[in-house]
Order: structure tokens, then C-alpha cells, then sequence
């Protein structure tokens, strides 16, 4: 099933292109540290060398080399963002589907909750918990992220749900005493799949873009590198001011390029599976 | 004018009690974060306080003094929460521990102007030439003009200000040396009305104001495209092409009625688009609220960092009124009451 769902992507020009991009990052996190075995945190070489053979994109203040920590930082930035959005798709499903299949007093409630989070700005909150939390694990990161994105999602599902649950199929069910939960998994998840698909695919797009903002003003994982860190680290040194291009443009192209590369995938999924986007 | 201003004037009021309500809970959240967080920072910082005053009493055990008074922190936890929201209502957000013997309010209150200065102009400019874009992209459907548009907004809305802030500092700040690379006017001059100031505060706003219109108009154009063909699809749509009506008329209708949810998106993008200024400031050294939450960041000054939290939530729900204010009077549906 879930390979007839994809098939048709792969025939849109704009799908095949973010996928690549995204896939290319994604091998460069796994296989990357592997292959070019070079401690991103220990001296390799000159300090704020520019990029040489010996150091391909240069060396920062300390002497450490910038594309092994490069490296290492989009591996580290990937898995925020996975771990960030399967913890906001959890989240979602469960208030939205919640509320569309229980409605009333539940809805209301769930709901209320729902729109105070999305009223309030997510990355704030982060800031303030993360403040708090001297010491920041790179799950801890991903979960501070992941617990504040997932509000509109929410609302999506619970719109799409409450207009499937009137139609008769979902009725029949119902007539055939179905559990609230056999419900939601046979007659329900199947049809919000591609949307959610589409939403979790933002949702790491968001964790990246979150990671990186934290991380910036001194508040993401307090072990290990990320895209972030790298960031914070050169603006901390003034590498912008000072002209050391090679420290802080890497890290941006590789968040800019990984995250748009989703966005460009989420597109295409929008205009394959919306009946209303589709082209004649 | 009685009949007509009624449902608007329930909408208000329900959104002026959401606000409130959620209001209140975020306060309350920023209230208990700092208690309910394994090791207490909140006593961390005080015994560290009061470590410190062993070797230099005179100085220190007055900011622990005062600390101690406002946090309460011996009183059952009740009584702290009601001074917490008694105390904020009243303007009183305590004293900074930097900056002590400052109070915090004292230290916000100057620095908010140097926010809205730069966010609110950047946020609206973006909007208006975002959802011009992302319009004219939806009217030339599959054109060149329209892929133009798509692929450079679906790039561009994914740089952050910051980073694209850092580059435009690097090439017209460093290379070109065209335009100042920080600050919010120049080191020695001190901020006044007159022409030699403005010109020097201008000159440096045009970068920090460049990366948050481009990087934010990326995503606005992206929606608007989205619902302008949507409207396009519509069945008034065609049925007023089918009438004959010209093809600008049309446009004019579809691009109103798809500007209505870009509303709404202004006031729920609020939040991000704050924090990403608040990010671009510190890249940018410039005198605003990021940059001196950055400050109360790195020296964990607590009081100020609540402070801060209460005054930005406060400032975000008043401008989410006030987006749904300007939604409510241009949606006739909301102005007749006839969606509830």
C-alpha cells in the first residue's frame, strides 16, 4: 500500500529533485564522519586557516577542522529532526483524532489546549525551558522542540477526520459496534496518511530550523555539534565580522539546503495528492 | 449600526477572553518552569549568590537580599504565585541580577521601541510584497514567471534572518564596506531627532530590515499562490468567467478573498517571525529586546529572562487581538455575524 502511495511522486520532476537533495544530506550525516575521520573537535591544523587541501573548508579559531564538523553537525541536525517530528506527529494524531472522534466536552477541551499553544510562539517557549536546563542532551533538544510544533497538525487532522466521519462507510462501522480505537486505526489513519506524511516531513524541517535558533543564543545540546552550534560558534568569534567566510557560510547553506529540500518534497506531495492542485 | 455591530462585538469579546486566559497560563508557566526543573535553578543561582557573599559581604548579600524577598522562595508555593501575578499586573517584574540594583521593567521598557521598530515595518513590507508575488505567480499559472517565483520563495523562505543577516553583513559590511555591520546607529552618538541621527540610524537598519523582509517573504508568497488558484478554482470564479466579466476583475476578487486567511496567517506567524528578530538582532548587536535577552541568557540573570518572557507573551497576544481586530472588520462574515 504504502509503495502505491509513493509511486506517483516519483514522476513529478519537483519530488525527484527534493528527494535527491534531501538524500544526499541525509547519506552525508550517516556515511560522512565515517569516511572523512577527522576529529571535529580537537586541533587538526592552523588556526582560521582558510580552505586548503589539507583542510577542504578551512579551520576556526581552535584549529579544528570545519568539514568534519560540518559533518558531524548535519548528522546531529538530521536526527533532532527526525526525533522532533515523530514526537510532534504522536502528539497530533493522538489530540486530533481524539477530538473529531469523541467530540463534545473532549473536543472543546482538546481543542482549547490546542489553539492556547498555537497562540503562544513555540520557539519562546523553548527558549525559556531551555534556559532553565543547564545541561541539554541532543534528545532533550528534540523534545523541548517537538513539544510545542504540532498544534496545527492537530487541527488539521481533527477538520479532516470530522468530515470523513460522516460518511457512510464510517457509519457502518460504527453500526457494527467498532471500538473508538479499531476505528481510528482501520477507518481513520488510513485516510489522513498522505497529510500526515506531508506534515511530518515539515515537522523536521521545523526541528532543524528550531535547533539551529536555540542553538544560536547559546541554548542547544550542550554535547556534541550541530548545524547550530556551528552558527553560534562563529558569531560568537565575530568569524562574520572578521571575514571568515568559510566558517559560517557551510553551515547555513547545509540548514537552508535540508530544510528546502523538505519543503520542496511537502510541495510535491501537495500537488500529486490535492485533487484541487492537481494540473489538467 | 446596533445590528451590524453586535456580532462583531461578541467576536471581540471571545477573543479578548482566549487571549486572557491563555495569558494567564503562560504566565503561569513561566512561574512554575523554574521550580519544577530538577536541581531548582532558582536556588541554584541563590546559593551561589550567597557563596559568593562570604568573601565579599558588603556587595553581594544585598542583591540576595532583595533575590530572597522576591522569589519568596521560603513561602508555601500559593502565596509565591500570587505575588508572582499580583506583582506582574502591576508592572513589578523584580530586579536584575546583572544589573542589580535595576529594576527589570526598567531595563525593558527601553529597549522595546528598538524591537517594534525593526519587526513590525520588516513583518508588514513582507507580507504586502510576499502575497503581491505569490499572486501574480498563481495568475501566471505554469508559467516561467510562475516557477520563477515558486522555486526562489521556496529556497529563500527557508534561509533564517539570522544567517542571511551574517551574509549580507559579510558582503556590504566586510567586502564592500558599504554600510555598518552592527548596531542600531553609531558608537558616541546618542539617539535624538535630529537629521545627522536619522540618517546614521537608517543606514544601519537597512541590513537588519533587508534580511527579515526577504527571508519572510518567501513563505507568504508560497500561501498565497496556494489560495489564489484555489479561489481561481472556485465556482464564483468561473461562473463570473463564464458571465464574461474581464479577466482583471476577476483577479481583483480572487486576490481579495485570498488575502482574508493571510490575515489570520499574519497573526499565528507573529510568534516566529519575534523570535527570528530576536535572533537577528543579537547577529546584528542591535540595542533591542534579543539582544538583551541574550545578555540575561548568558549571565542566567532569571529575573530578567521572566521579565522579559512576561512582557514578549503579553506584547504577542495584544498584536493577535489586533490582527483579528483588522480581520473581523474587513471579513463581512464575521461583521454580519454569520459565522459562528
Amino acid at each position: 500500500m504504502l509503495l502505491k502511495m509513493f509511486k506517483p511522486l516519483f514522476k513529478n520532476k519537483k519530488f525527484i529533485i527534493g528527494f535527491s537533495i534531501f538524500a544526499f544530506f541525509v547519506l552525508l550525516g550517516l556515511l560522512g564522519p565515517a569516511l572523512y575521520k577527522v576529529d571535529p573537535t580537537e586541533m587538526a591544523g592552523m588556526f582560521e586557516s582558510p580552505p586548503s587541501r589539507e583542510h577542504p573548508l578551512g579551520t576556526d579559531t581552535y584549529g579544528r577542522d570545519i568539514l568534519a564538523q560540518l559533518l558531524h553537525g548535519v548528522r546531529t541536525s538530521l536526527y533532532i529532526g527526525f526525533l522532533a517530528a515523530i514526537i510532534s506527529l504522536i502528539i497530533g494524531t493522538i489530540v486530533g483524532t481524539f477530538a473529531a472522534v469523541k467530540r463534545g466536552v473532549v473536543d472543546e477541551v482538546l481543542m482549547a489546549f490546542t489553539n492556547i499553544i498555537l497562540t503562544t510562539p513555540s520557539i519562546l517557549i523553548a527558549i525559556l525551558i531551555a534556559s532553565y536546563l543547564r545541561v541539554r542532551s541532543i534528545e532533550i533538544v528534540a523534545l523541548i522542540l517537538g513539544l510545542f510544533q504540532w498544534p496545527w497538525f492537530a487541527r488539521a487532522i481533527r477538520a479532516q477526520l470530522m468530515s470523513v466521519i460522516s460518511r457512510e462507510y464510517v457509519y457502518l462501522s460504527i453500526m457494527a459496534g467498532y471500538s473508538d480505537l479499531k476505528l481510528i486505526v482501520e477507518d481513520l489513519i488510513p485516510t489522513i496518511a498522505t497529510y500526515a506524511f506531508m506534515s511530518f516531513v515539515l515537522f523536521i524541517n521545523g526541528g532543524i530550523m528550531g535547533e539551529a535558533s536555540l542553538s544560536l543564543i547559546g541554548l542547544g545540546p550542550t554535547q556534541g555539534i550541530s548545524l547550530g552550534i556551528m552558527l553560534q560558534w562563529a558569531v560568537l568569534m565575530e568569524a562574520v565580522r572578521r571575514g571568515l567566510w568559510w566558517w559560517f557560510v557551510p553551515p547555513g547553506i547545509a540548514i537552508v539546503a535540508i530544510t528546502s529540500s523538505l519543503l520542496i518534497i511537502s510541495t510535491a506531495m501537495d500537488e500529486v495528492f490535492n485533487p484541487r492542485l492537481r494540473e489538467e | 449600526m446596533g445590528r451590524t455591530s453586535r456580532p462583531l462585538l461578541r467576536y471581540l469579546l471571545r477573543k479578548i477572553l482566549f487571549l486572557m486566559v491563555t495569558y494567564i497560563i503562560a504566565t503561569t508557566i513561566v512561574f512554575i518552569l523554574p521550580r519544577v526543573i530538577p536541581g531548582n535553578p532558582l536556588a541554584q543561582i541563590l546559593s551561589r549568590l550567597s557563596q559568593l557573599s562570604i568573601s565579599n559581604p558588603e556587595a553581594i548579600s544585598a542583591v540576595n537580599r532583595t533575590l530572597m524577598k522576591e522569589f519568596g522562595l521560603g513561602k508555601p508555593w500559593y502565596v509565591q504565585y500570587i505575588d508572582f501575578v499580583s506583582k506582574a499586573l502591576r508592572g513589578d517584574l523584580g530586579t536584575s541580577i546583572t544589573f542589580y540594583p535595576r529594576k527589570v521593567i526598567d531595563l525593558i521598557v527601553p529597549v522595546i521601541p528598538w524591537t517594534l521598530v525593526l519587526l513590525l515595518p520588516a513583518t508588514i513590507t513582507a507580507w504586502i510584497l510576499g502575497n503581491t508575488l505569490g499572486a501574480i505567480a498563481a495568475y501566471r499559472r505554469n508559467t516561467w514567471v510562475d516557477k520563477g517565483i515558486l522555486t526562489s520563495s521556496l529556497i529563500v523562505s527557508q534561509i533564517p534572518y539570522y544567517w542571511l543577516g551574517m551574509i549580507l553583513i559579510f558582503f556590504f559590511g566586510v567586502k564592500l564596506e558599504a554600510l555598518p555591520t552592527q548596531g542600531a546607529y553609531s558608537q558616541g552618538t546618542i539617539p535624538s531627532w535630529n537629521l545627522n541621527f536619522l540618517i546614521d540610524a537608517l543606514k544601519h537598519y537597512i541590513l537588519p530590515f533587508s534580511s527579515i523582509v526577504i527571508s519572510a517573504m518567501g513563505g507568504w508568497a508560497i500561501g498565497t499562490r496556494l489560495l489564489v488558484i484555489y479561489e481561481l478554482g472556485s465556482d464564483y470564479a468561473l461562473f463570473s468567467e463564464y458571465l464574461g466579466m474581464s479577466d482583471k476583475k476577476i483577479f481583483r476578487y480572487v486576490f481579495r478573498n485570498s488575502l482574508l486567511p493571510q490575515v489570520t496567517g499574519l497573526a499565528l506567524n507573529l510568534g516566529s517571525a519575534l523570535g527570528g528578530s530576536l535572533i537577528t538582532e543579537i547577529v546584528f548587536n542591535y540595542p533591542g529586546t534579543g539582544y538583551l535577552l541574550f545578555r540575561a541568557l548568558t549571565s542566567l540573570d532569571y529575573p530578567l529572562i521572566q521579565g522579559i518572557f512576561v512582557i514578549l507573551i503579553a506584547s504577542i497576544y495584544i498584536a493577535n487581538f489586533l490582527v483579528d481586530f483588522i480581520y473581523a472588520l474587513i471579513d463581512p462574515r464575521i461583521r454580519l455575524g454569520q459565522e459562528d
